[in-house]
């Protein structure tokens, strides 16, 4: 039986994807990205949070066994209600044959892969067959930049963004405004020509730099280190999106 | 709203009208002693003497009127050794005088006092030879006589004034029949507020949708009225409401009672949402004041659209409406004796008790079982002795038994006063000429279990700790207790962290919600009936006993409990209504519903809301207001009974506390009642802010 680490599971998140959702929190992600607002979600291992109203241990292991019963005992109230379970992160490709096993173990419910898309091809695609729905980060196209703020070469993202292309299947492209960082419109320009024209594609997000996002850092024992200027205002440049006819959105 | 009631509102808020009050309340002690009056025939002159006292206020903005000008002190009727003769040996409810029922507002609209006062004359005539009938009839006619002659007063002065408009309408209400809405909302304002005067309290509102309903439908129907003023009189009667409710009793300020009830289904069964339940709810969200507080009954079926409207007064943080399950309160109240048609017209009290409006004189909350009392003396006693865990469950059933017996002893020598203005809104009581005291259809009493979530936890973690995996030592925990888990540190956070808690759906710990329930469902089963004639309804709320359970009141029977052993520290409070223990880490709102639908709403028919707390962060976009609705629907379908649901922003209360001049109208929820966060004392404003919410991303 496969085991996971699972750093926390919230209910009704409402945020992030269709209706009524349960969202599985993946421990661990291969990316190290100086603006990332869950860094209990980096080590893929379990670890002590100490916050104002005292310790807990951050990560739990389950069985795929015991996490699909857990999830199954809401699946049908989630599908009443036009939602289902997201997996995301951390980064759910990095257990991806977790992840599968339980989503196999699942009654029928629709599924939402939240995805910084970096994983090899095989996980990607042993994920990608079993969800409904892909919400797919895209950072930097610039494989320089990429690797100076997430600590990690672009290519396979930007490989298995084309399987997803491929596929058909439907998703969200979901880029975080970092100030100075990937706000740039030379940035922006990019992602609108990577993206454009991908079937499936149904609408880019841009999500605001959220200025809490160093909060969690001391309550895990780590340092913030953003590498960027926190409180520069950002660029919600639109144009090169519109301008090629890709449906963009404000989160 | 328009320019005009923005003014008014903030007047209202600016406390400008508190500056017409009189400094002393009037003094009719002398007169009732030197003319050796009656209790009731005391009480009657009360009323009318308040009446008399009252001053005219019309201000020029105002289109409903009556403004306080009595100050809150209730005059008394007997003096204090009096007073101490006529209740020795009896047992009085809270203050006193009759409170937290409903009246039929329907009576007074309809049939108007003088159609109230000809069903008084004629009882009167055919019950001639029943001296006590007789003076209850008297008392009950002096009453309507004296809030004539202040409505008189009012159209007067309105005359004078050159209000005409206004004069007109005082002519007729609330003497006569309502002839259209703004003359039933002016009737209403005027007869509900002089039962405020007269010393009862947590006056309720009842159905208004389905009372009030005809005359918007007629007025609207007819032209006489727009939609848009239709709404301005709401919004004004609404107002109002806010006005007086200062000089209100309850535990803290903003816990006053006036709620209405809206939706459900009609006594026949028929769905009873109208027109004015969506304007009421619409208004609300403009008026944005703690009163009315608004409860809402729903169903499975209820469509989202509603829900959608409701769940926008809950994104403006106002803590109402509360949702009821008609699904599970109607069936309940069947089961309990209620005739189906008058379950199916049930409203909601002060908090959350299910009453009939017009034909209950129930007590629905004469004292709370406190669950962490009795699972700690069952350890105690259990663990010293050796037992093994089902003993110890059977003797958390004895002390819940034993605390339910001694509430139920002492309400057996229940006293209540006459309320014989009050009885002129009630089914059967002038046609009878009984007082509403003798009791009305239903007469009732609620005991609510206080504190379940905890005591679950506790017992929870006891089975799994020490009787299952052997891992605590029953000594070691008994002396963990003692001492506050001074030096027992490790073992605090075993049993804080890793017991099983209710709110996760998991059946290690529900079950003891569950049991904790039935134990007290069975100790008021097995209770004969109250020399009432009445039956004790078991409910979950649990109102001001989460603190005081853990703090210590007066007015509490039950001991204080220390620490316990889900690792609660002494002096923290317990879970307030349904709500997982405060500081547990649960996964959300789905698998706390799934762990509360499995209370047994059948038998626990008092009420008491699984209660909510949601971040403001839930509602930035329309869809998440769609969403909510969703969940308030997953209530409904998973079976439970009541639903208290409240968004607030923790950084918002925090700042409140700091600089709570720059919060004045910040609203929250208290427990059944909605109040203003910086009139609260500092232990309710804590546990706002330290009482579980769930962190929405």
């Amino acid at each position: 039986m496969t085991t996971g680490i699972v750093f926390d599971i919230k209910e009704f998140t409402v945020h992030d994807g269709p209706g009524i959702r349960t969202t599985v929190f993946m421990k661990g992600c291969p990316l190290a990205c100086s603006w990332c607002h869950n860094p209990e979600g980096q080590s893929a291992r379990p670890q002590v949070i100490r916050g104002l109203a005292g310790e807990r241990l951050a990560g739990q292991e389950y069985t795929a066994e015991q996490l699909a019963a857990l999830l199954n005992q809401q699946v049908s109230i989630l599908s009443d209600n036009e939602g289902g379970i997201t997996f995301s992160g951390g980064e759910p490709l990095l257990q991806a044959e977790f992840v599968a096993e339980v989503i196999d173990l699942l009654d029928e419910v629709h599924i939402l892969l939240d995805t910084s898309g970096y994983g090899s091809k095989r996980s990607f695609q042993k994920l990608l067959e079993r969800s409904d729905l892909v919400f797919f980060d895209l950072k930097l196209i610039d494989p320089a930049l990429h690797q100076q703020y997430t600590g990690c070469s672009n290519d396979l993202i930007l490989d298995n963004l084309k399987t997803l292309g491929a596929s058909g299947m439907p998703f969200v492209i979901r880029v975080p405004l970092v100030p100075g960082v990937t706000d740039t419109d030379e940035n922006l320009a990019a992602i609108a020509r990577t993206v454009n024209g991908l079937p499936g594609l149904i609408r880019v997000d841009l999500l605001p730099y959220n200025q809490a996002a160093g909060s969690k850092y001391q309550y895990a024992g780590m340092e913030f280190k953003p590498g960027y200027d926190e409180t520069r205002s950002l660029n919600i440049n639109l144009m090169p999106f519109e301008r090629s006819g890709v449906k963009v959105c404000v989160a | 709203m328009n320019e005009r009631l923005e003014r008014m509102k903030r007047r209202v808020r600016a406390h400008e009208h508190r500056s017409l009050r009189q400094s002393a309340p009037i003094d009719i002690l002398a007169e009732c002693e030197a003319e050796n009056l009656s209790w009731p025939r005391r009480v009657a002159r009360l009323v009318q003497r308040q009446c008399e006292a009252e001053q005219v206020v019309i201000d020029p903005d105002e289109q409903i009127v009556f403004t306080r000008t009595l100050p809150a002190a209730v005059p008394p009727v007997y003096s204090s050794e009096d007073w101490d003769k006529l209740t020795a040996g009896r047992t009085l409810h809270e203050l006193g005088p009759v409170s937290n029922i409903c009246a039929d507002w329907g009576l007074l609209l309809s049939q108007g006092l003088l159609g109230r006062k000809r069903v008084a004359l004629e009882a009167r005539q055919r019950l001639f030879n029943d001296a006590s009938s007789v003076e209850f009839l008297d008392c009950a006619i002096q009453t309507i006589d004296a809030v004539m002659g202040l409505a008189e007063r009012y159209a007067s002065q309105a005359r004078t004034m050159g209000r005409d408009d206004l004069a007109g309408i005082l002519e007729n209400v609330p003497a006569h029949p309502a002839r259209t809405f703004h003359e039933a909302l002016q009737a209403l304002r005027f007869c509900h507020a002089v039962v405020w005067l007269g010393g009862n309290y947590h006056v309720g509102l009842g159905r208004f949708d389905q009372y009030m309903g005809p005359y918007l439908q007629a007025d609207l129907a007819s032209g006489r009225l727009t939609s848009q003023a239709a709404e301005d009189l709401l919004a004004e009667f609404f107002i109002s409401l806010n006005k007086d409710s200062d000089l209100y009793p309850g535990v803290q300020q903003g816990d006053n009672g006036q709620t209405l009830t809206l939706g459900g289904v009609t006594p026949s069964g028929e769905p009873a949402v109208n027109e004015l339940t969506y304007m009421v709810l619409r208004v609300a969200q403009q008026v944005v004041m703690i009163d009315p507080k608004i409860n809402l009954r729903i169903s499975a079926r209820t469509d989202l659209e509603l829900l959608s409207l409701a769940t926008e007064l809950t994104r403006l943080g106002l803590g109402f409406p509360q949702y009821s399950n008609d699904d599970v309160v109607i069936p309940a109240l069947a089961a309990h004796g209620y005739q189906l048609e008058d379950a199916r017209d049930y409203v909601v009290a002060a908090c959350w008790e299910f009453i009939i409006p017009g034909r209950g004189m129930e007590v629905v909350n004469i004292g709370a079982v406190s669950f962490p009392a009795a699972v700690d003396c069952a350890l105690r006693e259990g663990l010293a002795g050796g037992e093994d865990f089902d003993q110890i469950l059977e003797r958390v059933k004895t002390h819940v038994r034993g605390q339910v017996e001694r509430l139920a002893e002492a309400y057996s020598r229940l006293l209540l006063p006459p309320a014989p203005y009050y009885s002129i809104f009630m089914r059967a009581c002038l046609e009878q000429g009984r007082d509403l005291s003798q009791g009305l259809k239903y007469n009732n009493f609620g005991i609510h279990g206080a504190g379940s979530s905890n005591a679950a936890d506790a017992l929870a973690a006891v089975q799994k700790f020490i009787f299952d995996e052997h891992d605590v030592m029953p000594d070691e925990l008994l002396s963990a207790l003692d001492s506050n888990f001074v030096g027992h540190d490790p073992l605090r956070q075993k049993l804080e962290e890793q017991g099983p808690k209710v709110g996760n759906n998991d059946p290690a710990a529900d079950t003891f919600l569950v049991k904790l329930f039935d134990d007290l469902a069975e100790a008021c089963e097995s209770q004969p009936r109250t020399p009432r004639g009445g039956i004790l309804r078991p409910g979950t709320g649990s109102a001001m006993y989460y603190i005081w359970l853990a703090s210590g009141h007066e007015g509490m029977r039950e001991p204080v409990v220390g620490a316990t052993a889900d690792g609660r520290l002494q002096g923290q409070p317990f879970s307030a209504n349904l709500a997982p223990s405060p500081g547990v880490r649960v996964r959300g709102p789905i698998s706390t519903l799934q762990s509360f639908s499995r209370i047994d709403y059948q038998r626990i028919c008092n009420g008491g809301p699984v209660t909510m707390e949601l971040s403001d962060s839930v509602f930035r976009d329309h869809e998440s207001v769609r969403k909510t609705a969703m969940l308030v629907r997953t209530f409904a379908q998973l079976g439970c009974q009541q639903l208290q649901l409240n968004s607030l922003s923790l950084d918002t209360l925090l700042d409140a506390r700091v600089h709570p001049e720059n919060h004045k109208n910040l609203i929250v929820r208290v427990w059944g009642w909605s109040g203003y966060f910086c009139e609260l004392a500092p232990e309710y404003q804590e546990h706002i802010i330290a009482r579980h919410f769930y962190d929405i991303q």
